[in-house]
């Protein structure tokens, strides 16, 4: 409990866990009610991801990969087993924890963009900037559109850019925040071929840069080819 | 359905389109439920409530001269016309004569007090009189048989338990009940309430029945038909004649004033609800309306990406907004002639009129009439938007924004207007239509004024906080908050005035019942009598509260030398010399309070002195030592002002405008009144039953029945009006509930990406009640000060009674933005964002 109210005040960083990992799964598992009782999407997953590491998620369809993301960013609670996300017990974290987690050191990038379409591009990656309270939010947020290659898209509101350039819009706003963990959840699934691996690139250089560790979903076997390693699920289990 | 490479035909796409609404309206109409729910509500209101006061007031309106009887009426107290006076009459029109008394009518068990009424060959010169065997009146009194035939109303017969063919006694006379009396065509020209049954006999046989002595307070009306076709002429022609005595002068349009009154207060009110109504259903239609095209984007443009055509997406949603507009319509007209109906059967029944059934249909088709125009306007506003939502959209999650067309947004307004326009011209009272559409006007003007101002102000903030952006993102966006605020200020402005103005009626109604009102009232006490009678009471120790004195009229006609007419500074004070009005004389001072001046002494015999009332003063700005001229029967006065008595108001006692010094009146012919309360019923019934025996010429007035009645009618009417308020008030909440789901609907993409970039749900919340309340706020402050300066207009203006908001007008603004706020908040906050397990990433994912 102590840990928890320590990691809320934001001294996570320098707590718990060896350095060189930042999610630790261990017997990890999730069910979702349905009328037919509960079902078990995430049977007893065992993950460990290093600092600066890209690991590519692989499966069939309905294997749990989304399922997957969504715990280890927070976005639901496991039912059973550890994850340890950063240093911070996940199962035992309470919601405001969680969010403060996804807020500053977690970025995530779904297949759809989910950008507020009332915002423009800059007021939409400066997002969870805002949120921690940073200062220059829109500064940083515009300096990391243009990292993107959207510098002169500045001002414009989503319904205004094409699919790729959303997704780089979603992107900007998952690095904004300098995140030590990127989720992607097949970012590319909704871009063409050359989009998509615009994306992709940017992606990766941006991971490079900043040290972060990635998790990448993808469906593409060229694009887990070029990842530091593939981990592959099947009906909510590793397969070895 | 395909898309076809060339435009398709005309039919086809007509074709196309009768496929897709096919496979679409149900679900559509079933996604309309609470634009249906709006449009149901207000149409229900604003139906019942127009038919009721337009069906009231058209009756009323057109029934002028049925009312009054003739295109002008005279009417004179106590004394007939002189033949001269008479003949000049007769020379100008047709005329018909009246003669109109209170009396007691005796049976064989039992004595029932009655509103005598003697008609003459002619009666009834407009309109007809409906007897139980719908038979011609002329006939029925005509009859020879061992008695004269009279005609009474059915209650009569209730509450004495004889039938028709039983005789019974007035005065000297027998008379053989001929008929029941099912509608008197110009009840309403007694203009007060009555005190017994209504009983019709032949005038010539009421003349020498003894009923009618020098001195007992009959009424004889003069109705003159115009029959040269210019009835302004014959109402000139007569007014000339004026005699030098009084005479009560009326024409169609002052016809049974008190009645009216409470009648047209309540019309007036009707009005201005409907109003309020219309506009709160339509705000709350067209919210509904723009939630669910903002619902259906993303079907929308999946139809565009399947190839159809914005004008197609245009005519598919607008015809399954039709069928809900028509569903609503239908409903709401339904329920409000089911409500109407027997509302008006049961007023007309006690004003005695009739009201036909075209009237109320007419009036509840212009209500659907105009209403629909009102929906093409909201309707088109709020579908506008969705013809521009691209293909594309589909591929973006279909969340382009919404942004109607300027040119079908001008369209639109001109509609709303329109229908505004017509609602507030067929409002049964003209000069409150402008009243109405003003204070809207304005309402609205304000909200957009204050709304943009905010807008205007939050947008050059740079807030450092999340809750800071969001609000500012959101409240910056002038066109959307000013929007948020007419519709939520609007539903306030109505639910304020309407309250208010019933709140004030309510106090004005209550104030007609009688506070402190006698159990009984004895009329045509001859002087003889009174010593004795003052004797019985006195004995009974179950009686009180005994007051008697003379009951004399006497008209107005100058104050210091100048005629009443120009003498009267008061004009609302006008009717103190409108025919005329109670007088006594008293030789002991009567115990009223004193304003100005002393009593003459006890044994004062000089020439008459005066004691005006209160009323009088205000209407001349009187003093003591002032002289007024008025006439009592027949004969002219002059007598100075030697001091004014306070009013007391809703005693229902004998009350006197004015009160002279014995002589001479003590010896000219006149009745006396007594009034006296009562212990018990036993007493006062018992005291009923002697009198009958002893005096029968003297009329026992009931009292006690009589207020019980007016109590009835006036909580009748204060229960309608509340039962209206309070409907306003659910018709606000529905529209509202309208604006807080379109809210919603937006809200949930927002609330997702608040969420995945790391927003508590708290924070969420907080931002959206800051923004909510600020929208609530203005929506509050500025419709609850206009809806409290129209409800002050229209109360005093219109509805012409005292301004008396009470507290509630105060509290539903505020509990109303209150409740606007904390429910868009809750909702779009907390309610927006996905909920249980499994539910975020399906949303994020799906
Ligand atoms: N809310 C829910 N209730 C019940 N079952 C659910 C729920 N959400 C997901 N599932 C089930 O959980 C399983 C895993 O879903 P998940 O979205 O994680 O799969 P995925 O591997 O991401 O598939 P895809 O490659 O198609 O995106 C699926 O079989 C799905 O039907
Ligand atoms: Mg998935």
């Amino acid at each position: 409990m102590a840990l928890v109210l320590d990691l809320a005040d934001g001294a996570q960083r320098a707590q718990a866990a060896p350095a060189e990992t930042v999610v630790s799964l261990t017997q990890a598992r999730l069910s979702y009610p349905s009328p037919e009782g509960e079902v078990s999407v995430l049977r007893g997953i065992d993950i460990q991801l290093a600092a600066g590491e890209i690991t590519a998620v692989t499966g069939p369809s309905g294997s749990g990969k989304s399922s997957l993301i969504a715990v280890i960013g927070g976005l639901e609670k496991a039912t059973g087993g550890d994850v340890d996300v950063l240093g911070v017990d996940l199962n035992q974290a309470s919601e405001s924890v969680r969010t403060n987690l996804r807020r500053r050191d977690i970025g995530i990038v779904f297949q759809s963009f989910h950008l507020i379409p009332a915002m423009t591009a800059v007021q939409n990656a400066a997002l969870p900037m805002v949120l921690a309270g940073e200062t220059e939010a829109e500064t940083a947020a515009a300096r990391m559109l243009d990292r993107v290659g959207l510098g002169h898209r500045l001002t414009h509101r989503p319904s205004a850019l094409s699919g790729g350039e959303q997704q780089r819009v979603a992107i900007a706003r998952a690095f904004a925040a300098s995140p030590r963990l990127v989720l992607a959840d097949e970012p590319t699934g909704n871009l063409d071929q050359a989009t998509g691996d615009e994306v992709v690139r940017v992606m990766f250089d941006l991971v490079r840069e900043t040290g972060a560790s990635m998790l990448l979903v993808t469906h593409d076997p060229a694009l887990a080819e070029k990842c530091d390693r593939t981990i592959a699920i099947d009906s909510g289990l590793v397969r070895t | 359905m395909t898309a076809t490479d060339r435009a398709p035909a005309q039919a086809t796409q007509r074709f196309v389109l009768r496929q897709l609404i096919a496979a679409e309206w149900a679900a559509g109409i079933f996604g309309l439920r609470l634009f249906m729910a709006c449009v149901a509500i207000a149409t229900f209101m604003m139906g019942a409530v127009w038919a009721l006061g337009d069906g009231l007031s058209t009756m009323l309106g057109r029934g002028g001269a049925t009312f009054l009887g003739g295109d002008v009426a005279v009417t004179m107290t106590n004394v007939p016309l002189s033949e001269e006076t008479r003949d000049a009459i007769a020379g100008l029109g047709v005329l018909s004569e009246v003669a109109e008394l209170r009396s007691s009518a005796q049976f064989e068990d039992g004595r029932a007090a009655v509103e005598v009424k003697g008609v003459d060959a002619l009666y009834p010169l407009y309109g007809s009189v409906r007897v139980g065997s719908a038979r011609d009146l002329a006939d029925v009194l005509a009859e020879e048989g061992a008695h004269p035939g009279a005609v009474v109303e059915p209650s009569l017969l209730a509450r004495t338990g004889a039938e028709v063919g039983d005789v019974f006694r007035l005065g000297d006379r027998t008379f053989t009940i001929a008929d029941t009396l099912i509608l008197e065509p110009d009840r309403l020209s007694a203009g007060r309430f009555m005190v017994g049954p209504r009983v019709l006999v032949r005038l010539d046989v009421l003349q020498d029945s003894g009923l009618i002595q020098r001195g007992s307070l009959a009424e004889y009306r003069y109705r003159v038909k115009d029959e040269a076709g210019a009835p302004e002429l014959l109402v000139e022609a007569v007014r000339a004649l004026r005699p030098d005595y009084g005479w009560e002068f009326e024409t169609p349009s002052d016809a049974g004033d008190v009645v009216l009154r409470t009648v047209d207060r309540t019309t007036t009110f009707l009005g201005m609800a409907g109003i309020a109504a219309f506009a709160i259903g339509l705000s709350g239609a067209w919210a509904a309306a723009k939630a669910w095209v903002r619902r259906r984007a993303r079907t929308i443009a999946l139809y565009r990406l399947s190839g159809a055509t914005p004008g197609m997406v245009l005519a598919l949603h607008a015809a399954i907004m039709a069928m809900a507009s028509a569903a609503g319509l239908a409903l709401g007209l339904a329920a409000s002639a089911a409500v109407a109906a027997p509302l008006l059967e049961a007023i007309t029944a006690w004003l005695n009129v009739a009201w036909s059934a075209a009237d109320v249909l007419t009036q509840l088709l212009s209500v659907a009439g105009i209403f629909a125009i009102g929906l093409i306007g909201a309707g088109l506003l709020a579908l506008s938007g969705a013809a521009r939502i691209a293909p594309g959209a589909a591929m973006r999650s279909g969340d382009a924004p919404l942004r109607a067309d300027p040119r079908h947004a001008s369209i639109a307004v001109g509609f709303l207007t329109a229908s505004l326009a017509a609602a507030a011209l067929s409002l049964p009272i003209p000069g409150l239509a402008g009243l109405a559409t003003l204070g809207l006007g304005v309402a609205v003007g304000l909200l957009t004024l204050a709304a943009g101002a905010l807008a205007r102000l939050v947008a050059r903030r740079r807030p450092r906080s999340f809750i800071g952006g969001v609000v500012v993102q959101s409240l910056g966006d002038t066109g959307n908050t000013a929007t948020r605020a007419i519709a939520v200020g609007i539903g306030i402005f109505g639910v304020t005035a309407i309250v208010a103005a019933q709140s004030s009626l309510t106090r004005a109604l209550t104030d007609e019942i009688p506070d402190r009102a006698p159990a009984l009232v004895l009329l045509d006490v001859q002087p003889a009598q009174v010593a004795a009678i003052e004797d019985r009471i006195e004995r009974d120790p179950g009686l009180s509260g005994l007051q008697s004195s003379p009951f004399m009229r006497m008209t107005l006609t100058a104050v210091n030398g100048v005629p009443v007419e120009q003498a009267l500074i008061r004009q609302d004070k006008s009717w103190v010399i409108e025919g005329d009005r109670s007088f006594a004389w008293s030789a002991e001072p009567t115990g009223a309070e004193l304003l100005a001046g002393d009593w003459w002494a006890p044994d004062y015999s000089g020439p008459p002195l005066i004691s005006p009332e209160e009323d009088l003063m205000e209407a001349f700005d009187l003093k003591v030592g002032d002289t007024m001229t008025y006439s009592v029967l027949g004969r002219s006065f002059t007598s100075e002002v030697v001091n004014i008595r306070k009013e007391y108001h809703r005693t229902m006692r004998p009350e006197f405008l004015m009160l002279a010094s014995p002589d001479p009146f003590r010896g000219a012919p006149h009745t006396w009144i007594m009034s006296l309360q009562g212990e018990n019923d036993i007493a006062v019934d018992s005291l009923i039953r002697d009198l009958a025996a002893d005096y029968p010429n003297i009329t026992a007035i009931d009292a006690r029945r009589i207020v019980a009645q007016l109590r009835d009618v006036i909580s009748g009417a204060t229960f309608a009006s509340f039962l209206i308020a309070a409907l306003l008030v659910v018709a606000g909440a529905l529209s509202l509930a309208a604006l807080v789901a379109s809210d919603v609907d937006s809200r949930r993409q927002e609330a997702l990406v608040f969420s995945l970039v790391g927003a508590s749900r708290r924070e969420v919340a907080i931002a959206r009640l800051t923004e909510a309340a600020a929208i609530g706020l203005i929506a509050a402050v500025i419709g609850g000060l206009t809806g409290g300066v129209g409800g002050y207009f229209a109360v005093t203006a219109a509805l012409r009674i005292d301004w008396q908001p009470g507290l509630a007008a105060l509290i539903l603004p505020v509990a109303l933005g209150i409740a606007a706020s904390v429910a868009a908040g809750i909702v779009g906050g907390l309610g927006a964002a996905p909920r249980g397990r499994g539910q975020l990433i399906r949303q994020l994912t799906g």
